[in-house]
């Protein structure tokens, strides 16, 4: 059991200190609340022997430990009960080589992406990565979470694009799996399990990562649809054509489709024009915006559902389930009470739902009971602490959930990391 | 093996389906990595997956080893029999679940060969993409164990990017199902890990795919140069101009000449031939095509080959895909090495390895996915020959070393298997095989799934390991731990 709580803030300022050097623990401020739980320090080890050095201390004096790269997600999943400490990897933000002539980069884990992507940039290459908040949002949390947006259509989440990592474990060890080349099948894929592992098994210290070369156009056809199942249908023709977007976007209401082409010039032209025939042959009306407009489209199209107050939840449907499930869910939120965008060709949608905690609860579980385990999931990321009294963030994890637990017990048997908060409580 | 045992065996799978006859036996010795046999104690070739999971209950409650096979083509022993264990061969599981073309993915049995998935969705104008030059042969319960790569991985991904869920038994006996018909199923994302894993975690029995769309436009070219280095070049330039081709594959003179005389693709006389393919939409590829062609002519090339049909694309193809078959043509054994360097090294690499050809006086032929950097250099040896087979092994593991101080691997795609357990200790510290054993004791914490493969020193799952100290000597920055 964890339990720091005993312990007077000036022992634990004192002993992080000494793990993680002079000046890198300070006690914990309102602003650095998790989920409304004030941590009782925060320390910033400058390196990645000083990160492990911390997690050793935490584990022998069994403290709890809430990582925290630029903070912009640190309230999704489950609220933690107590943090005893919180330990920022701020302080580690180098790109520490970028291979442009392998299209590979390694990135320390506290470096947020768009730093990192501006850096690449001087080679006309980037980790094609684009979840939300990405001048803030660091490496580190963007693989812990494996966060993605719009381009997932083409390149795929943090798992799909990750290479090799450097790890502290809770136990202080420092290990590494994977490697730098783009092929590489020696050993487990701990960088694999590692990503989407909300911070419960081990701390991420650096990553590397494949690259892609910058796309020289970009366009983009913005389709006006008439309703959720026209959507679908929409959608489908999308996937089953050979057009080759990079982005496959819905969001309502009002219904629209947001369908991106980036190549040379020309390739992205000739598609956008057939992707508008396309659109045009079911009846809907698009136009494809370019520069400036494309730009602001997308900002907005990815700030959307974060605006307002109301929760954020998760959903992965099968893309042929996906009429069905927005139709339901206009029906029982109302419309006016919700705000969905998502990757309309891959069936993953942030849904962002308003109205009380009890009316979220009871949305959140009519939802959960219509999607049969293994055929999609609603994951609740951020939401008020009344709505995640009243539901499991995570919801059903299947017949997998002893060998997780399993798994976390051997990477961290003190239990010190982000401890209940993960999936299935682990 | 005892008796009882392999009466209860008998019970689950039936006779028919339980091999004991030292003859029946032979078959099953080793996969494709022939220098590595073993007998196992009896073959089992269950027909469903509740049969698969009666085996290893059964195995898992008389503290029995097992070892999973597919097709037996891999190519570092991983399917290398447990001595007195049983070996679990998947080949009767071997039916296409479910085609849903709309969602793009199919479920499979393990033992559906990798090529059948593709012949199956073709109609639809789908494929998947993961294409091993053993796809004919190998089964996806194998490319799942091992991630299997191919051609054009460069620009798809390897086995871990189209596997979307998987259904697996573990070493208890129990079964799990891991990802699913759809992304982003919550938990710690122990599907990934299952893949690559050689076999040592769980035995896969089911497995759900992604399926791609068929291109709209596809073009191929062959470049002949005057050296490797040439045709690496060309390569870098490719890339450098912000190109992601379909696949690139380069062969040298030994390898032309062994798939010449095997099934005569009709490649030219060179010192190197480099295959690049690009694949998309029509208006890019005819594009970044011409731009492919410019570079290789800058690059020196003395002749280009245009495939202007599917016919010449395939005849293409098929001399790079029979390139490790047809050593046979121009050696009578040869050892196949399977190494990953940082893309740029290649030139570096290539040298060194052309010393070591010279010093060792073995001919040491060359392919590779030169995308990806991953290199197939193939040590030629006559085993008549007193003493050539070993150093053909030394010689393969050489280049093992010059992948590792390049920055690379010792596998891009064959596997650690048996084969490679002790370079995994040049590769790794102590430490990240000791992370890695982690996985492996929470799956398997008595050692009896597939075991011996992957790791140097297997590790005794009971203790868990304390908080680590620090020596006060690395604490003042005098050492460093790696
Ligand atoms: C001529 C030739 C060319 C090749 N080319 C390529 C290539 O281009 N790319 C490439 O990646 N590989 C290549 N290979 C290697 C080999 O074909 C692959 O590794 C293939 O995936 C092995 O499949 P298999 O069914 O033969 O597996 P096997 O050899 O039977 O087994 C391989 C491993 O998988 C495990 N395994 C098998 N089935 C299961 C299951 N259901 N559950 C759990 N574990 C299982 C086994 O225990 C073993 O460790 C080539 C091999 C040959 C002989």
């Amino acid at each position: 059991m964890v339990d720091g709580a005993a312990r007077s803030l000036t022992d634990l300022m004192a002993g992080a200190e000494t793990v993680a050097g002079r000046g890198t623990a300070r006690a914990a401020a309102a602003g650095d609340a998790i989920d409304g739980v004030l941590p009782r320090i925060v320390v910033e080890p400058p390196s990645a022997e000083a990160i492990a050095d911390t997690l050793a201390w935490a584990s022998r004096d069994s403290l709890s430990v809430v990582i925290r790269g630029g903070g912009t997600k640190l309230d999704w999943g489950t609220p933690p009960r107590a943090v005893d400490v919180v330990l920022s990897t701020t302080r580690m933000r180098a790109v520490l080589a970028h291979r442009h002539g392998d299209l590979t980069a390694t990135v320390e884990a506290g470096a947020p992406l768009a730093a990192v992507n501006r850096e690449l940039a001087r080679h006309h290459q980037w980790l094609p990565l684009d979840p939300p908040s990405t001048d803030r949002a660091t490496i580190g949390g963007i693989i812990a979470t494996n966060d993605s947006g719009p381009r997932r259509h083409r390149y795929g989440a943090p798992r799909d694009l990750i290479l090799g990592v450097g790890m502290a474990r809770a136990d202080g060890h420092l290990a590494k799996a994977g490697g730098i080349v783009v092929k590489n099948v020696a050993g487990y894929d701990l960088a694999r399990l590692l990503t989407g592992s909300f911070g419960s098994l081990a701390v991420i210290v650096s990553a590397t990562f494949k690259l892609f070369p910058l796309a020289r156009t970009s366009r983009t056809v913005a389709i006006d649809i008439a309703g959720a199942r026209e959507l679908q249908s929409l959608a489908s023709a999308f996937l089953a054509s050979q057009l080759t977007p990079t982005a496959l976007e819905l969001e309502l209401p009002p219904p629209r489709l947001l369908v991106r082409f980036e190549s040379v010039e020309a390739a992205a032209d000739e598609q956008a024009r057939e992707a508008v025939s396309l659109a045009a042959a079911q009846g809907a009306k698009a136009r494809v915006l370019q520069d400036g407009d494309e730009t602001a489209m997308w900002d907005a199209h990815d700030r959307r559902p974060w605006e307002g107050r109301g929760a954020i939840v998760k959903v992965s449907v099968l893309v042929s389930d996906l009429g069905d499930t927005l139709t339901w869910l206009a029906e029982a939120a109302g419309i006016d009470d919700c705000e969905v965008t998502g990757r309309a060709g891959l069936g993953v949608l942030l849904i962002r739902v308003d109205g009380d905690a009890e009316a979220q609860a009871r949305l959140l579980t009519a939802l959960r009971q219509r999607i049969p385990v293994g055929r999609g999931s609603a994951v609740l990321l951020r939401g008020s602490r009344e709505l995640k009294a009243r539901v499991d963030a995570w919801g059903p994890i299947g017949d997998g959930l002893d060998l997780m637990r399993a798994v976390k017990q051997r990477f961290d048997p003190s239990g010190i990391l982000n401890p209940g908060r993960g999936p299935g409580g682990i | 093996m005892n008796a009882t045992f392999l009466g209860e065996l008998d019970q689950i799978v039936g006779r028919e389906g339980v091999l004991r006859d030292p003859t029946d036996l032979l078959t099953y010795e080793s996969d494709a990595l022939a220098r590595l046999r073993r007998r196992p104690g009896v073959v089992v070739l269950p027909k469903t997956a509740a049969d698969v999971q009666a085996v290893v209950r059964h195995c898992h409650q008389n503290a029995v080893p097992f070892v999973a096979r597919g097709h037996g083509t891999g190519l570092s022993g991983g399917a290398l029999p447990a001595p007195d264990g049983v070996l679990i061969v998947l080949t009767r599981l071997n039916r296409i679940l479910d085609v849903d073309i709309p969602n793009q993915r199919v479920t499979v049995e393990p033992g559906v060969v990798n090529l059948d998935v593709t012949q199956r969705v073709a109609p639809f104008g789908y494929y998947y993409a993961p294409d091993p030059s053993s796809q004919l042969v190998c089964s996806i319960g194998g490319n799942v164990a091992e991630n299997s790569g191919g051609a054009h991985c460069l620009k798809y991904g390897f086995t871990v990017h189209h596997v979307l869920g998987l259904e697996a038994v573990l070493p208890n006996g129990e079964m799990v199902h891991l990802g699913g018909a759809t992304l982003d199923t919550p938990g710690l994302d122990l599907l990934s890990v299952l893949v690559g894993s050689e076999g040592t975690l769980a035995v896969v029995t089911k497995v759900t795919l992604r399926l791609v769309r068929i291109p709209e436009a596809v073009r191929t070219l062959l470049a002949a140069f005057p050296s490797t280095e040439d045709a690496g070049n060309a390569v870098s330039e490719i890339i450098a101009a912000g190109i992601v081709p379909a696949a690139v594959e380069m062969m040298d003179r030994l390898t032309i000449t062994a798939a010449e005389a095997a099934v005569h693709p009709g490649f030219p006389s060179a010192e190197a031939v480099l295959i690049v393919e690009l694949d998309g939409a029509k208006a890019e590829v005819a594009e970044l095509f011409g731009l492919v062609e410019r570079i290789c002519r800058s690059a020196r090339a003395t002749e280009i080959q245009i495939a202007r049909d599917g016919e010449e694309r395939a005849r293409i193809w098929k001399g790079r895909k029979a390139a490790f078959a047809a050593m046979g043509r121009v050696s009578p054994n040869y050892y196949v090495q399977d190494g990953v360097i940082p893309r740029t090294k290649l030139p570096e690499v290539l040298r060194r390895i052309r010393a070591l050809e010279v010093e060792s006086g073995l001919r040491i032929g060359n392919v590779f996915h030169a995308g990806d950097g991953n290199l197939h250099p193939l040590v030629c040896y006559d085993e008549r020959i007193e003493g050539q087979g070993a150093l053909a092994e030394r010689v393969a593991s050489e280049i093992l070393t010059y992948c590792i101080e390049a920055g690379g691997s010792i596998t891009g795609e064959h596997g650690v298997g048996a084969d490679k357990v002790q370079a995994m200790a040049h590769l790794f510290t102590a430490d990240d095989l000791e992370t890695m054993q982690l996985v492996r004791c929470a799956f398997d914490p008595t050692n009896i799934c597939n075991p011996g493969k992957i790791f140097p020193t297997p590790r005794l799952c009971g203790e868990v390991p304390g908080p680590y100290r620090r020596h006060p000597i690395e604490r003042a920055g005098l050492a460093e731990r790696f």
